[in-house]
């Protein structure tokens, strides 16, 4: 506890000192990034299960990590020159705001808050997120009135505790919450039985009932209380930085919805289908030029970590093991909510 | 003029002004360069979000706090929680600590080693373990459905222990803390009257009449004098709850200030000098009357100073609760840091709260330091 005051308190500091604004005043971000030929991105402190974990081996793996390594392929031209630190879910703003990473990709919601008065900018949502309420099983429970006078337990600081806040209220069912800093201490106290069920994003949910001791003992029901788009955030007044970001996620949207894959990437290119796939891949220029990178840009990106449909799987989807099924992040033809931008 | 520059007093005073000009300009500088840098990067600053809802309700309070307060309100509410859980951890910690010097100076063997074992356990744990270990303990009790009964009127589950209470409102408890207020001060200042058992007596009296009024009148008619706890679908209805996050930490800071506390009070008994006891056994005291007139008072001197340090730092030490879900003061800022982003001011606030109860508790200890001290000696 003492440790996070220290950082909230050296980021007060860095604010202060105004070491952060050095960046803001001169060269644009995308500059800073190229120049030290690394991004700064976010990890989380401890596993955020799926989206941001470190593995067997030590290294980051996740939904938002893949997003990481995207976009410092996108501006550096290899998935390594992403470097993750790990960052809570409290400190990811004043850390962005005082330069110590270059980007927030942590499902981060878009709220008008943060996005009008922490000067910070969304981008187009990357990643659409239920939320949903986890019970007991042994409780019974087949909808949320079921949980009548229950207690929830949900992370501090995040929007799902005016997301649940609104639900149960609209609904007028009494309950109790309990909020909890980290995550490892939501799960033992839901383990524990001293919540009848958490509330939260779907992805997060199912990771925490995968990695429970008895799986069968929770139970996700099925009404979703609220839908949150998450966005990429970055400083404001980073309109640049902004464009990259938002063409790097059309551009995984649009490889998936032309079929292409890690794998056939090199092929398609040798033989491109349509003229948009062909400007994507940089057989003619612009997709590059018009952003300040390389015309093969988008190539590298898609030969480094694939396409939505790709990552999704690898992480959270059917290829992991928590098996998320795509719901409505599926692209539009396949009853989802995501559409790439028309690259012309 | 030479006289004026070589005068003590004049250089003395000039140092001073010069370090407290010097002092006020870097801070004012902190704060126009902090919120100039705040501004550039686009991010609103003041204290309007006070005044906003927040949108979040917190899991305990002693007033009533829901997701449509104000942040003014809920930060508050956050303050009232860690005063709550700081005095009566110091209130407990300080029994606990003086039965532990006790046993830890009498001569008595096995009470010794009672005492010892107790301290060195409970000093060489960090104390955010030992709430953990509490924490983990009460919730792994049964859930509401299968609490424990203790006598068909209080139940003990991982929710809490539950225990019936008298039907009081919330006016009706603000109107009971005046009342122990007033006669607290009656207490104080009427000295003179009478003998101090009557005036203890009548002070008690006083308490109960007005709290059976209130008990009688206060309530909807067709309530019960004493509400029960009983099970309604996941949870207990009525009484009052003890929720296990309230009573880890303060289980926790209890037992880990009371082996701090023990041993400054023991340091404080030793430090009487046995001359002046020999002294009052000599004057034919009973040993109850040697502690009580001549022992206590002077190891009260000596120890209220270290005293009043650990107070202020168990008070800081609340702010472990965030770790097991206790909305204090700390947890309370850090989640509206992370909802308003209004980082420096809250931070500022966080300071702010902390510097006025640790200010007052060490004013109060201060004072009282003042009364009690042997006079005539600098």
């Amino acid at each position: 506890m003492k440790q996070k005051f220290l950082q909230l308190a050296t980021a007060a500091a860095i604010a202060l000192s105004g070491v952060g604004t050095a960046q803001a005043e001169g060269q644009g971000i995308l500059d800073t990034i190229i120049e030290r030929d690394s991004l700064l991105c976010t990890g989380h402190n401890g596993s955020y299960l799926g989206f941001a974990e470190v593995d067997a081996a030590g290294a980051w793996q996740g939904f938002d990590i893949e997003f990481c390594k995207a976009l410092a392929t996108a501006i550096l031209g290899s998935p390594d020159k992403a470097q993750i630190i790990p960052i809570s879910w409290a400190q990811r703003f004043p850390a962005i705001q005082s330069g110590d990473i270059d980007v927030i990709i942590k499902v981060t919601g878009w709220t008008m808050t943060r996005d009008t008065e922490l000067g910070l900018q969304y981008s187009r949502p990357y990643f659409i997120g239920p939320f949903y309420v986890m019970s007991k099983t042994e409780l019974g429970a087949e909808t949320i009135s079921d949980l009548e006078g229950g207690v929830f337990c949900v992370n501090s600081g995040t929007t799902i505790e005016r997301v649940l806040a609104d639900y149960m209220e609209t609904n007028s069912i009494e309950y109790e919450t309990l909020a909890f800093e980290k995550g490892e201490e939501l799960r033992s106290a839901l383990y524990a039985g001293r919540c009848d069920a958490i509330a939260g994003f779907g992805p997060f949910l199912s990771s925490t009932r995968v990695n429970a001791p008895d799986p069968e003992s929770l139970e996700i029901i099925g009404e979703v209380i609220k839908l949150e788009p998450e966005g990429i955030v970055v400083r404001q007044g980073e309109d640049d930085f902004l464009d990259v970001i938002n063409w790097m996620v059309s551009v995984l949207l649009l490889a998936e919805e032309n079929g292409i894959t890690m794998a056939n990437v090199d092929e398609v290119k040798a033989n491109p289908p349509s003229a948009t796939v062909e400007r994507m891949l940089g057989v003619t220029p612009g997709v590059g030029s018009r952003l300040g990178l390389s015309d093969d840009w988008a190539y590298n990106v898609i030969k480094a970590v694939g396409n939505y449909g790709e990552i999704y799987d690898r992480t959270i989807g059917e290829g992991s093991r928590y098996k998320l099924p795509r719901g409505l992040n599926n692209l539009w033809n396949n009853g989802g909510l995501l559409y790439p931008l028309v690259l012309d | 003029m030479n006289k004026l520059l070589s005068s003590q007093k004049f250089k003395r005073a000039s140092i001073q002004i010069v370090f407290l000009v010097s002092l006020v300009f870097i801070i004012v500088s902190l704060i126009v360069v902090g919120q100039k840098n705040i501004a550039a990067q686009g991010i609103a600053t003041g204290f309007g979000f006070l005044e906003r809802t927040t949108g979040w309700p917190i899991s305990f309070s002693v007033i009533e706090v829901t997701a449509r307060s104000t942040y003014a309100r809920v930060l508050f509410a956050g303050l009232l929680n860690t005063m709550l859980v700081g005095f009566l951890t110091l209130f407990f910690a300080t029994v606990l600590g003086l039965i532990l010097a006790l046993l830890r100076v009498s001569s008595n063997t096995l009470m010794n080693i009672v005492g010892t074992t107790y301290v060195e356990i409970f000093r060489n744990v960090p104390v955010i373990l030992q709430v953990f270990f509490w924490y983990a303990l009460l919730t792994h009790l049964p859930s509401p459905k299968q609490a424990y009964d203790l006598g068909g009127v209080a139940f003990l589950s991982n929710r809490g222990l539950m225990m019936p209470a008298p039907t009081l409102s919330a006016t009706d408890l603000w109107v009971l803390i005046g009342t122990l207020t007033a006669i607290g001060f009656g207490l104080f200042y009427a000295k003179q009257n009478g003998g101090a058992k009557r005036r203890w007596l009548i002070a008690i009296a006083a308490f109960f009449a007005v709290f059976l009024v209130l008990l009688l009148t206060g309530r909807e008619p067709d309530q019960s004098l004493i509400s029960i706890p009983e099970l309604k679908g996941l949870r207990f209805v009525g009484g009052i709850t003890l929720k296990p996050e309230f009573s880890a930490l303060l289980i926790g800071l209890v037992l880990f200030g009371a082996a701090y506390i023990g041993e400054i009070i023991r340091g404080g008994l030793l430090s009487v000098e046995r001359g002046k006891l020999e002294a009052g056994s000599a004057l034919g005291l009973s040993g109850f009357q040697i502690n009580r007139y001549v022992r206590i008072p002077l190891a009260f001197r000596a120890m209220l100073p270290s005293l009043a340090n650990q107070y202020v730092w168990l008070m800081k030490g609340t702010t472990v609760g965030i770790a097991i879900g206790y909305p204090d003061y700390f947890a309370v800022v850090s989640t509206s840091i992370n909802q308003s982003g209004q980082t420096m001011e809250l931070l500022a606030l966080l300071m702010g709260g902390f510097i006025v109860v640790n200010y007052s508790l060490g004013f109060v200890m201060n004072k009282i330091n003042d009364r009690i001290k042997l006079k005539g000696r600098s």
